[in-house]
């Protein structure tokens, strides 16, 4: 009879810690797949990723110090600027971070793509790669358009009808008529802009 | 569930292909993948951001429009509200429902009768105002507020190289 209690105690108890046991992993599991699907909002991201303002404060102290390897110690040490500080000071060096480690970090404020590569002068390589990876090209390059600006200078502006909005049948047409519409625009604001500087000088 | 979002997003872009608003193209990257869109933004009049085009990704959930796109620029764009990696961060691209902060309003926030075409335009007016209760760009931000005059310039250099110029 005691054995029996026993068992019809202990079948509920099982059941009961299987139960605590799927919600705990669930629970677990889940966590940071809901954080990621509201890291568009600022405070989420922000706690996950490098403290920017830290990095630019030992970059500051540090300007030949590349800020990706000063990311990755941050992100060592947990954020410690000070401690980053003391050893750089101390002649110990920053070790590299792996290549997996690619924080999201500005370009160095005010500083152009031209002076960031002349001022860098001992970590010349460095500074460059810096600027391109995170530096984006600009859409000449990026939309292939540099056959139609160079030379011809005035290109002749597509008549009304080509400009016209039409919905084709076929996806290569329409296709077609998309990338058509991205280019006249992105020439259209280049043109504009050449215009304006014209009236200036 | 795809089929839905899938002719969704054709719709969308038919519309937007017939009728685009000023200063905005945009469609899929690649008709097989409708879930991914590039758009171009004209920067708005009057702002330091005036003659530029912005390119932007779209990437669509799979049970959009329950769910609201994200939104990247692909280029460099100097504003207190696009986290300095593109990422876009407005109201208009938060989940349905109430926000746990209580910042915004239930209405604002993403809902199935919105639209591609209300996101960029709620983009481009969001370039001419910025935001700055909840900056995405702390530093942005900070400029936008304290040195208006620096931040245009560096816009403005921001808008002219990315033309070429």
């Amino acid at each position: 009879m005691a054995e029996g209690t026993s068992t019809s105690i202990n079948i509920p108890q099982l059941i009961a810690v299987a139960l605590v046991g799927f919600l705990a992993i669930r629970w677990f599991l889940n966590k940071p797949s809901t954080t990621t699907t509201s890291s568009s909002s600022s405070s989420t991201s922000r706690g996950r990723s490098i403290d920017v303002s830290k990095v630019e404060q030992v970059s500051a102290m540090f300007p030949q110090l590349d800020r990706r390897t000063i990311a990755w110690d941050l992100h060592r040490n947990g954020g410690n600027v000070a401690a980053t500080t003391e050893r750089v000071l101390a002649g110990r060096g920053l070790e590299s971070p792996p290549p997996s480690f690619q924080p999201n970090l500005p370009l160095p404020a005010g500083s152009s793509s031209t002076t960031g590569a002349g001022a860098a002068g001992g970590n010349g390589g460095g500074a460059v790669k810096r600027h391109n990876a995170f530096g984006q090209p600009d859409l000449i390059t990026r939309y292939n358009l540099q056959s139609r600006i160079s030379g011809k200078g005035k290109e002749a502006v597509p008549s009304e009808e080509q400009q016209r909005n039409a919905w084709s049948a076929d996806k290569s047409a329409r296709a077609e008529g998309l990338r058509k519409r991205r280019e006249e625009m992105i020439l259209a604001a280049r043109r504009k802009m050449e215009a304006r500087d014209g009236e200036e000088t | 569930m795809n089929s839905v979002a899938s002719k969704r997003l054709f719709q969308e872009y038919k519309q937007l292909t017939l009728n685009p608003p000023d200063g905005i193209t945009a469609g899929p990257v690649n008709e097989d993948d409708l879930f991914v869109w590039e758009a171009l933004i004209q920067g708005p009049e009057d702002t330091p951001y005036a003659g530029g085009i912005f390119p932007a990704e779209l990437k669509f959930p799979k049970d959009y429009p329950l769910m609201p796109p994200t939104m990247k620029f692909l280029c460099d764009i100097w504003h207190p509200n696009v986290y300095p990696n593109g990422v876009v961060c407005i109201s208009i691209l938060h989940p349905p429902g109430e926000d746990p902060n209580h910042y915004e309003q239930a209405s604002e926030r993403w809902s199935p009768i919105q639209s591609v075409e209300k996101i960029l335009i709620s983009v481009m007016s969001m370039i001419a105002e910025p935001n700055d209760e909840s900056p995405a760009n702390v530093d942005a931000a900070r400029m936008w507020r304290e040195r208006k005059g620096e931040f245009d310039k560096r816009v403005k250099m921001d808008v002219r190289r990315s033309l070429g110029l």
